[in-house]
């Protein structure tokens, strides 16, 4: 009977939280240099499908050389100027476009944005295919220019003293359970042998 | 009456549960060796201190809790439930201290999803984080997906009889070997088989495709461990789309569908038994839920016009409804194109194949093929009794592994199960319209979560309310537990607190 109570309170609380839940929160997405930015792009694809778009951002990962053409993809996101390892604060998810562009101009890109690297935030300029019908139905820009705007750079995530106080702290308490443990087996599966004695 | 554990079980617990925890600690190994070999100093520095973490919880607890006891079956359900908690809540460390994370919370999301395999995920700027922390959510999805448990019982259990009740309480229940053990390490045996030849296949794709040979084969290795755990995680925010290749996705999808293959099925045909691919029971559901909910979303679409051409068509469904009937989540459009251009339809036929999912045994999440079998056969049983002379005997059966008469106390255990996860999909999606997202998209989402799937519409954000986040917690970890161990810990706390 207890147990029937406290399944009713706790399914009330659940159904008063829920039903007392806020709005969703709007989300605080940092600006993107274009407009219309992916997101804008991916919510009405319908709109821009066929038109000719001009897209800023940085260049990420790496770039696919496909015969003279080649695949790199582009963030706009709150990430494209400064990441999170330089201290740029937490501002979504990443956000970008696959751009199919002539595999010769991608020499322009030096950095391509990783842990270690700020990647180059580039221009181009090309039409904006919903679901292109080269690529297997793949979202994407085709453009045939492409600009460096600001150049990248190597980004060094700084060692922070704390964490090292604190590995070290945390290492010695675990060699000593360790020590503990290894003591307290070796003592339990020497004591039937000497009971038996 | 309920009766209250004694300390002696408590003991139990704590001793198994440290044992797992210690796994945990030692599986970080791995991503602190690739932080080290890619001098990521910091994020290295960040699996030191989460390895000893989890050293002091593991050697504390088992310090504290030194007993000679053996497992029983409430002890094995709650150590593998509760074992899921605390390697979350320590397990999330290197991701909460690498800076990416909004809160501890957001990590614990992040760190259930990988070990339940779901996929879905909270962590920001993706693209841009280290690759000793890529590695460590990949693992742990691999990880996740063959069991933690079973990774414990493999290398820190040395056999115990009771090893098996932890094992089953991981939502495993077959035994391919006489000895629960041997059955971990047979599983192992597949997958790591699997991981070297998945591997290669995708870094040389890779490669190919232009990648430099670093990131080919750690690529490769990564879209493996996410796709043969059906979870779904990516090493870019642009999931598996960022290769932009047929033969990518065809490798990608061999490998989660052979993920979401029973590990009696492997082993079935492991040790030469290749018929049993097309007589299973799961393998046919699969085969004609897949084919059915194929055509609806197919036919939406081209209704609809999103697709130029009819390959397209067809390349996009296929894969995106695959990858949801595995319960992966490895997706080739972006989480928004589900509303803005697959649409109501397209959306429900992807809900439908999540909410089913794939094999029992396996990595995947969801209702379960077998089950879904397992309740067809029971229902055309029911017709061909009611048609048949009242004298007249109606049997049924089903083939997995072995011919398996239908019986009414399996039927009853089934629909229990499935009755759990349809009611679970459904509070978990009535929270989400009550937080204002469409119906529509909240079903999908709590089905993508409680089925541990991982595609996403766009309502799991970092900006998600919280609780919404902590019911989706809540729903993966039950979902992957089907339900049993997850009582049997809540029953456990009770009793603590009201039994006598």
């Amino acid at each position: 009977m207890a147990g029937h109570h406290t399944a009713v309170r706790f399914a009330t609380l659940l159904l008063i939280v829920g039903l007392s839940a806020p709005a969703i929160p709007a989300f605080a997405q940092a600006p993107s240099p274009n407009s219309p930015d992916s997101i804008g792009l991916v919510e009405q694809p319908k709109k821009y499908d066929g038109k000719t778009v001009e897209f800023t951002g940085e260049a990420i990962g790496e770039v696919m050389v496909r015969g003279e053409y080649a695949w790199i993809h582009i963030n706009d996101d709150a990430y494209y100027a400064k990441n999170v390892e330089e201290g740029a604060p937490l501002g979504g998810y990443n956000s970008g476009m696959a751009v199919w562009v002539p595999a010769g101009i991608t020499s322009r890109i030096m950095h391509y944005g990783d842990y270690q690297h700020e990647g180059d935030v580039v221009t181009v300029r090309g039409v904006f295919n919903a679901a292109c019908a080269e690529h297997g139905g793949d979202m994407d820009i085709h453009a045939e220019e492409l600009v460096v705007d600001v150049q990248g750079r190597h980004v060094v995530d700084e060692v922070k003293p704390w964490k090292l106080w604190l590995a070290i702290a945390l290492s010695l308490i675990a060699a000593l359970l360790y020590a503990m443990h290894r003591s307290g087996e070796a003592s339990r599966t020497l004591g039937p042998v000497s009971r038996r004695r | 009456m309920i009766v209250k554990p004694r300390a002696g079980d408590h003991l139990v617990v704590g001793k198994y549960t440290g044992k797992v925890i210690v796994g945990v600690g030692l599986l970080m190994v791995v991503p602190l060796l690739t932080s080290i070999a890619y001098h990521e100093w910091d994020t290295a520095l960040d699996f030191v201190i989460s390895i000893m973490a989890c050293l002091v919880f593991g050697f504390g607890a088992q310090i504290l809790s030194r007993t000679d006891r053996d497992l029983g079956w409430s002890h094995g359900l709650v150590v593998a439930a509760g074992s899921w908690v605390w390697a979350t809540l320590l397990g999330c460390l290197p991701l909460y201290l690498s800076g990416h994370e909004g809160s501890y919370l957001n990590a614990m999301f992040d760190v259930m999803s990988g070990y339940t395999t779901t996929g879905l995920y909270l962590l920001q700027d993706l693209d841009h984080i280290a690759n000793g922390l890529n590695m460590w959510r990949h693992l742990l999805t691999y990880a996740g997906g063959q069991g933690i448990v079973v990774i414990a019982l493999t290398f820190l259990f040395k056999g115990t009889a009771g090893a098996y009740k932890v094992y089953v309480g991981e939502g495993k229940d077959e035994r391919l070997l006489p000895n629960v053990v041997q059955t971990a390490r047979a599983i192992w045996l597949v997958s790591l088989t699997w991981l070297v030849l998945g591997t290669v296949a995708l870094s040389g794709v890779g490669l190919a495709l232009g990648q430099a040979p670093g990131r080919a084969f750690l690529h490769g290795l990564w879209i493996f461990m996410g796709g043969w755990s059906t979870g779904g995680f990516a090493p870019q925010s642009y999931n598996t789309v960022w290769f932009h290749s047929l033969a990518y996705e065809v490798i990608a999808a061999v490998v989660f569908i052979a993920g979401s293959f029973n590990f009696a099925l492997h082993w079935a045909m492991w040790t030469g038994n290749r018929k049993e691919i097309v007589r299973n029971i799961e393998v046919l559901s699969f085969t004609i839920t897949l084919t059915l909910m194929t055509l609806v979303a197919t036919f939406a679409l081209a209704k609809a016009g999103v697709y130029p051409t009819a390959m397209t068509l067809f390349r996009k469904v296929f894969y995106q409804l695959a990858s949801g009937h595995t319960t992966t989540g490895f997706s080739t459009i972006y989480s928004r194109a589900f509303v803005t251009q697959w649409g109501p339809i397209g959306m429900l036929a992807v809900t439908v194949v999540m909410a089913i999912g794939a094999s029992a045994c396996s990595t995947a999440g969801g209702i379960k093929g077998i089950r879904i079998g397992v309740i067809t056969k029971a229902f055309i049983q029911d017709i061909r009794r009611m048609i048949s002379p009242e004298s007249a005997v109606v049997c049924s059966r089903y083939h997995h592994i072995r011919d398996i008469a239908l019986d009414d106390a399996m039927v009853r255990t089934v629909m229990t199960i499935t009755l759990c996860y349809l009611t679970t999909y459904m509070i978990t999606a009535l929270i989400g319209v009550a937080y204002g997202y469409d119906l529509s998209s909240s079903a999908f989402e709590a089905v993508s979560a409680v089925s541990n799937t991982g595609l996403s519409c766009g309502v799991t954000s970092p900006a998600m309310p919280d609780f919404l986040k902590v019911v989706y917690i809540f729903g993966m970890w039950l979902g992957r537990l089907e339900f049993m161990s997850v009582f049997a810990l809540a029953g456990y706390l009770f009793s603590m607190a009201r039994g006598r």
